[in-house]
């Protein structure tokens, strides 16, 4: 579904990215990980178009999409969340998924009621998201007034709501308790039953071994391994550079 | 007395079509954070064209006011091509400065193109009044005022109610963020920047028929009048555009009654000056937040 092919990113001197080899295979959750600064966010970046690579090429369901501006690859079923929330506060919750709302299939909606009040499709898919969440209760909030914990919420929300095929997790655990963790757990694992593809970048090591089918890891921009979560564990050349550190902390 | 609710009810008129134009600079400058000293000019750049329109080709008013509006918004666009969409994000700065050079260059081409200066426009309702009692309202100012109040409500709605409005406050708040869902970011700017020098037109087109006459120093006197109304009700509030404008209005055509044409504008400006230095977000803004100059962070 999603083929990174030799792709580079550097900043001046720095190579945060250094030509990594990356597939995502359609309905498959894909873990990402290795340590601060291994250009894990750098990749998320490159994939959703925030900015140009400096070499290499991005396939995405056959088609090379390296040179599109970020909201073309929304609406062609490329979404994604933040690290660090980027809501908007100004906005309430509803109205923050209904901007969103950016699909190729959502966009061909009669114009002016896409300007106006959205189809009712529209509004019950909003609903039904907000649903999942548990965030229907605060529908009318706006969301610069909302929890944190609910505000992490609704940053997975906005993602999905514009029916992403692929979806992009920013370390979407950071700063969440256990039992929120747990929610997440749930809430990935549904994705993957609703037939869209994740690619999952996460600090929290647990979390990623529990729900992804495979993990990549980087250091230092470069891929130093993949497999499954098991094989990944055992390899020692990431007990090395990632879990060992992990374990001596 | 009845001369000084004479005065007011004039200065709520006149006052109308400054809320015009500030409504079109609050889209612009409140919402969007850009300030764009080219709006008059680009008004202006429509007054011309209906003019020629109907001084060439005899336009009834309905397709002179269409020429204006529409002349406006596509000068509109010219100046957001020109001097909005290529800046970054937080550029404000090097976008008003560039906003600037094009407002002399729309002014210079005014004057080369019609080297007459002052060109006659075609009126609205030709001086009619209605009565109320004591009270004289000029019909053309009423409409004014009819105009400025839908326009206003309109915008508002647009702003608060729309997908589109709830777009463009997406992207003031988070740009990139914005970006990143999937909302066309330029090309709502584009849009946001035609709609509001439409607005600018429909003042313009009214202010002109009223005027009846069309000079190329239009241009300066919509961009000030416009500025004033909207720091005085408030930056990025729709209703404190209008009533910046009426309260614009009513302060100048008192001040004119008691002291004389000649202190008109200076006390136009004091008032100003004191609202900067006492409430400088305005009577319903909130203060100017420093995120015009600094660069938003990826």
């Amino acid at each position: 579904m999603l083929d990174l092919q030799a792709v580079s990113k550097h900043f001046g001197g720095v190579r945060a990215v250094d030509g990594v080899d990356l597939t995502v295979a359609r309905g498959q959750i894909l873990g990402l990980i290795g340590p601060n600064g291994s250009g894990k966010s750098t990749i998320v970046n490159l994939i959703c178009g925030l900015f140009p690579l400096t070499s290499g090429r991005i396939v995405y369901n056959g088609a090379d999409i390296a040179d599109l501006p970020p909201h073309a690859r929304v609406t062609m079923g490329i979404a994604r969340t933040f690290q660090n929330i980027r809501l908007f506060g100004q906005l309430t919750v509803w109205q923050n998924l209904w901007v969103a709302q950016n699909s190729s299939e959502q966009r061909k909606q009669n114009f002016l009621k896409r300007w106006l009040g959205g189809s009712r499709s529209a509004r019950e898919e909003i609903d039904r998201t907000l649903e999942f969440f548990d965030l229907a209760h605060k529908r009318d909030e706006l969301a610069g007034n909302l929890a944190f914990g609910e505000q992490r919420r609704l940053e997975f929300a906005r993602a999905l709501s514009a029916k992403p095929a692929l979806l992009l997790l920013d370390e979407p655990a950071a700063g969440m308790n256990a039992e929120e963790i747990d929610q997440l757990d749930g809430r990935i694992r549904r994705m993957r039953q609703d037939g869209i593809t994740v690619l999952l970048i996460e600090h929290h090591v647990e979390l990623v071994m529990s729900v992804a089918d495979r993990i990549a890891v980087l250091n230092f921009g470069q891929k130093i391994a993949e497999g499954t979560p098991a094989a990944v564990q055992a390899n020692p050349v990431v007990r090395e550079a990632y879990l060992g550190t992990a374990a001596a902390a | 007395m009845v001369d000084f609710f004479q005065n007011t009810i004039d200065g709520v008129m006149i006052g109308s079509s400054y809320g015009l134009l500030a409504l079109g600079f609050t889209v612009i400058f409140g919402v969007m954070r850009r300030l764009n000293l080219s709006y008059g000019p680009s008004i202006m750049i429509g007054g011309y064209l209906g003019t020629v329109l109907y001084l060439n080709h005899g336009a009834g008013p309905l397709v002179v006011a269409g020429a204006v509006v529409l002349g406006a918004a596509i000068a509109g666009v010219y100046v957001e091509r020109l001097c909005f969409a290529p800046m970054k994000a937080g550029a404000g700065i090097a976008s008003m400065v560039s906003s600037f050079a094009i407002w002399m260059q729309l002014e210079q081409a005014a004057i080369l193109v019609l080297p007459r200066h002052t060109y006659p426009f075609p009126p609205l309702a030709t001086g009619a009044t209605l009565e109320f009692g004591p009270f004289f309202v000029r019909i053309d100012h009423l409409i004014m005022l009819v105009c400025a109040l839908g326009l206003a409500a309109a915008v508002q709605v647009t702003l608060y109610r729309t997908r589109f409005g709830l777009a463009l406050r997406a992207i003031i708040g988070h740009p990139v963020a914005a970006h990143l869902v999937g909302i066309n970011v330029r090309r709502a700017m584009l849009l946001a920047f035609a709609a509001a020098s439409a607005i600018g037109g429909v003042a313009g087109f009214l202010v002109l028929a009223v005027d009846q006459q069309v000079t190329p120093m239009f241009g300066m006197w919509a961009t000030l009048k416009g500025l004033i109304a909207m720091m005085i009700g408030g930056l990025g509030s729709v209703p404190g555009a209008v009533v910046g404008g009426l309260l614009l209005g009513v302060i100048e055509t008192h001040s004119q009654w008691y002291f004389g044409p000649q202190f008109r504008d200076l006390i136009a400006y004091v008032v100003l000056f004191a609202f900067l230095v006492a409430r400088p977000g305005g009577l319903f803004g909130r203060a100017p937040s420093p995120d015009i100059t600094t660069p938003q962070k990826a």
